[in-house]
């Protein structure tokens, strides 16, 4: 039989039941109540009905696990529900479009939502997908044909709330992804217009959908896209914990000790659009503490990548690809700035170090957490990345596959900071929850998706593309406010890079002390 | 009319023990009780085994023993599953009168266990357990009338466990709502008139020892309820005709709580019950390991090969494992009493095509001591918040006929009621009995 990390979790945990409330026996009673005085403990009893399969009557929801229920099949990624109907909020996104086709081809029912912004921002700026994309409909029709997919995509708002709860209402989604934000830290440093406007599509599209989901859809999981970037970098070199303290985690103050154990861990964000994540944070919280929602947030490293079996299928299938100082992220704007000979800009010294995890992996997460639903109430936190580095090192791999498996002669630049940030910092990221809990083993290495983005990125219509949109490739955003070109700096020599890619620049390694009794464990950038 | 059918009308009081009744006649508090008793037949009544709602009211309209309708208890655990479910109307095997007598109509109101409410010649608002109205009312054209008069299935009974006061409170609220029901709807037309008082019971649960003891502070709160149900019971004996069927029942006594007893926590303690190792005391998650399980309130199982998932009991070693758990209660005591009544195998209490579901051995207490299952209870013995427990032998039965010889047996029980009514109906007498 095999090991499934969801193979223990009850109906408790499934969206497809109606919990209709609790019965206690001992004085012949009911109560409407389905939360409040406890759970099924023993004496009271929680009552499901469920929605797929009426005819198991009212039952104990804690009393059948996902792997007795025939309704969860198996899959590579853990029991999942047969046809289950996921919703994407944002499914036109880099990530939205990639997960509609992935989930899709793993049998769940897809519907999405998108209004075309993030389209709209990034030709705002100037700039384009340098990976051609098709329009929506051209998506739908390809994913029909191409995969057999059937999508149902709604254009809209999330903003308009009464077209969104009808669309929930009509689709009755199981999960429900929300992507549907401006996830832009530049962008939300431009200008008090563009800071208010991703404060306010944010925060106010988020909790718009909770009010929703309480609303139409209480029984629903929530995966929420949340930031590595709303810890910041703790300069005291304080573990950065999954969401909240460990349990066994105490203050020591004024010779007394408290303990720390499922409290928030302090947030530190580092733009205003990071402040709207975290804030973000706060209302998902809270929903799930009064209404009883339940959400996991998933607090994502820098992601990179463009493959998926799914999106390499067809090119109309393939997802955006960016590359500008808004919305291109690093490792993707690094690969293009070799494939085009313009010299990777590390901002400062280049020793900030962050999380990363590749488009796959994260697929992966994603589903993995959709087959663990939370409990009813329940504020989940992992933080997903598959391993960390400095931007530095990261330039290093891309320089060293560039110049080895394409032939590219690329440079590496420093560049003026203009972000207010640490250059040099401690980083202990804690990023167990995916791999211990939820069975998440990474599938494509750095490397292996590095050479993938230059496969794809060396094709002449891409390249041009990249080409046409080089002048936007560096920052003019400052966090002080001041607005001009960031000044380019030494060329780092050779000799200075780290010659296997991995680590923080030292010895091709890092380390974070995720073991007990100061024990490290040494993790690279590429596994675990 | 000659041909003018003969009218029934039921009123249940769930949980009114005999001596209960009769002591609130004499002292005055059920005043109209008292009057009705003088020109009919009180009984005491033998409730079901187990004594408990769900089991009784299910023997009181169909008119069979659980091996017949299939309802053993508020939970079940489904062959080859420890899935536990709650048994409901669906699960009954055998038709409820009104069933059986599509020709004629009836009006029936808060009938314990018949949720979800399904399609019958009349009205049917199902009664405990039953948490949403939409499902618990046939038609369902009447569900915004009883909105309107904000109709309660039952008390929320979470509320005790916050303040007496507010539980009170609700319980009159409740029954108030469901008082206005039964007016609206005894003006339509009807052959059977079935109205069932539950707040009785969840009152005398929190609230016995207000009923023992007259200086307590909720002694008149206690009172005024049963003063309000006897208003109503007097306001509908006022109303029914000469030739009218009366009938009153409760499905089983009730007497003092003086502890809970969990039948798993020694079951455990016998070694006979384990769970699987790191994992919540839930029945969900017995090991094989195990002999034995209870279900609520004393239903026990033996862990069958072959029956459960993880049976760690082999067809040949079944009966032996049925003794030691006869010893092991036989002689469980606590302070000296004895706390074991009745031990019954099920082919001692249950026929029927449905004997094979029944539990293996149910448990009765003594006086006194009520028996639960909760697997997760790490003691034996302790006492929580209620103050009464149901009983079985002194559920009571009124008829408006002074001739009982006729048409009941000396020692009835709950699943000769229907005989009894239909006996009233069809004027039939026991054979050797002249009329």
């Amino acid at each position: 039989m095999k090991e499934f990390h969801n193979k223990e979790c009850t109906c408790w945990n499934c969206p497809a039941i109606n919990l209709a409330g609790k019965v206690d026996f001992r004085a012949c009673g009911q109560s409407p109540k389905k939360f409040e005085g406890g759970l099924s403990r023993g004496e009271t009893h929680l009552m499901a009905e469920c929605k797929r399969r009426p005819e198991l009557g009212l039952f104990d929801p804690m009393s059948m696990t996902f792997e007795e229920c025939s309704e969860w099949r198996e899959t590579p990624y853990g029991y999942l529900l047969k046809n289950m109907r996921v919703m994407i909020v944002g499914i036109d996104g880099y990530l939205g479009w990639t997960l509609a086709l992935w989930l899709g081809k793993l049998g769940c029912r897809i519907s999405g939502v998108d209004n075309f912004s993030r389209r709209g921002w990034v030709k705002e700026r100037g700039s384009h997908s340098v990976v051609p994309i098709s329009d929506m409909n051209t998506r739908l029709h390809a994913a029909k044909e191409v995969l057999g997919l059937n999508i149902n995509f709604r254009e809209m708002d999330i903003l308009d709330r009464e077209s969104l709860k009808e669309f929930i209402e009509e689709e009755k989604p199981e999960a429900i992804v929300h992507y549907g934000e401006c996830p832009s830290a530049p962008y939300s440093m431009i200008d008090f217009e563009h800071a208010s406007y991703v404060q306010k599509n944010n925060v106010m599209g988020t909790l718009g959908l909770l009010f929703t989901m309480h609303e139409a859809a209480p029984e629903a999981s929530l995966i929420k896209l949340g930031t590595m970037g709303e810890y910041g970098v703790p300069l005291t070199g304080r573990p950065i914990f999954e969401g909240m303290f460990p349990a066994d985690a105490v203050l020591k103050w004024d010779d007394r000790e408290w303990s720390m154990g499922g409290e928030l861990t302090p947030r530190d964000p580092v733009s205003f659009y990071h402040v709207s994540k975290v804030q973000d944070t706060f209302n998902v919280y809270e929903a799930c503490k009064y209404w009883w929602l339940r959400s996991y947030d998933v607090m994502q490293g820098v992601i990179y990548g463009v493959h998926t079996e799914q999106l390499a299928a067809d090119p109309r299938l393939r997802t955006r690809f960016d590359i500008d100082e808004c919305f291109g992220t690093v490792i993707n704007r690094y690969v293009s700035q070799a494939v085009i000979g313009y010299p990777l800009t590390i901002f400062g010294t280049g020793e900030q170090i962050r999380g990363f995890i590749g488009l796959e992996d994260a697929m992966q997460c994603i589903t993995r957490l959709i087959a663990k639903p939370p409990e009813p109430g329940q504020y989940g936190v992992v933080n997903q990345m598959s391993g960390y580095s400095s931007m530095r090192n990261i330039a290093e791999t891309v320089k060293r596959i560039g110049k080895k498996e394409f032939g590219l002669n690329v440079k590496i630049q420093r560049v003026e900071n203009p972000r207010v940030e640490a250059d040099r910092h401690p980083f202990e990221p804690i990023f167990d929850k995916l791999p211990k809990e939820f069975g998440f083993v990474q599938q494509d290495a750095l490397d292996k998706e590095i050479v993938r983005m230059f496969k794809l990125l060396t094709q002449r219509h891409v390249k041009e593309r990249i080409e046409e949109k080089e002048h936007l490739i560096l920052p003019k955003t400052w966090w002080s406010g001041v607005k001009k070109e960031v000044e380019r700096l030494e060329l780092i020599k050779d000799e200075n890079g780290n010659k296997n890619g991995n680590g923080n620049g030292k010895n091709g390694k890092e380390s974070r002390n995720g073991s007990k009794n100061g024990k490290k464990e040494t993790v690279t950038f590429d596994g675990r | 009319m000659a041909d003018e059918k003969i009218r029934s009308v039921i009123i249940g009081l769930d949980g009114v023990p005999y001596g209960l009744l009769r002591a609130f006649a004499e002292e005055g508090v059920m005043p109209n009780t008292a009057d009705l008793m003088e020109n009919g037949t009180l009984k005491k009544m033998k409730s079901s085994i187990p004594e408990i709602s769900s089991v009784a009211w299910s023997s009181v309209i169909t008119g069979v023993n659980p091996g017949e309708h299939g309802i053993f208890g508020f939970t079940d655990i489904p062959p080859n599953t420890y899935r536990l479910t709650f048994p409901n109307f669906n699960n009954l095997k055998v038709n409820p009168f009104w069933e059986k007598d599509g020709s004629s109509s009836h009006i029936l109101i808060n009938i314990p266990s018949t949720y979800p409410a399904r399609g019958m010649n009349g009205v049917l608002i199902s009664g405990f357990v039953a948490l949403d109205l939409e499902k618990a009312v046939f038609p369902k054209s009447l569900i915004p009338h009883l909105e309107e008069i904000d109709y309660r299935v039952d008390v929320d009974s979470g509320k005790a466990h916050e303040s007496m006061e507010l539980f009170i409170k609700d319980l009159n609220v409740t029954n108030e709502a469901r008082i206005a029901a039964y007016r609206r709807l005894w003006e339509r037309k009807w052959d059977t008139f079935m109205l069932v008082f539950t707040g009785t019971d969840r009152l005398m649960h929190f609230l016995w020892d207000a009923y023992e003891d007259k200086t307590h502070v909720y002694g008149g709160a206690f009172r005024q309820y049963f003063r309000r149900v006897d208003e109503i019971i007097g306001e509908i004996a006022g109303k029914i005709k000469e030739t009218d069927d009366f009938i009153m029942l409760s499905d089983h006594g009730f007497e003092r709580l003086d502890e809970d007893v969990y039948i798993n926590a020694v079951l455990a303690e016998e070694r006979l019950l384990s769970f699987e190792s790191g994992k919540e005391a839930r029945l969900a998650n017995i090991s094989s390991e195990t002999k034995a399980f209870a279900l609520d309130p004393a239903r026990i199982y033996v862990n069958l090969e072959g029956r459960y998932p993880r049976g760690g009991v082999k067809p040949s070693e079944k009966e032996t494992v049925i003794e030691r758990i006869i010893d092991i209660f036989g002689s469980l005591s606590h302070e000296g009493r004895r706390v074991i009544k009745s031990i019954y195998s099920k082919d001692d209490i249950y026929s029927g095509a449905h004997r094979e579901k029944a539990p293996d051995i149910v448990l009765m207490g003594e006086k006194g001591f009520n028996l639960k299952a909760a697997p997760g209870a790490g003691e034996v013995f302790s006492k929580g918040i209620f103050t009464g427990k149901h009983s079985y032998d002194d559920a009571f039965l009124f008829i408006n006929r002074k001739e009982p010889q006729a048409i009941m047996p000396d020692e009835p029980t709950v699943s000769d009621v229907l005989d009894i009514m239909n006996r009233m109906k069809e004027g039939s007498v026991y054979e050797g009995v002249s009329q």
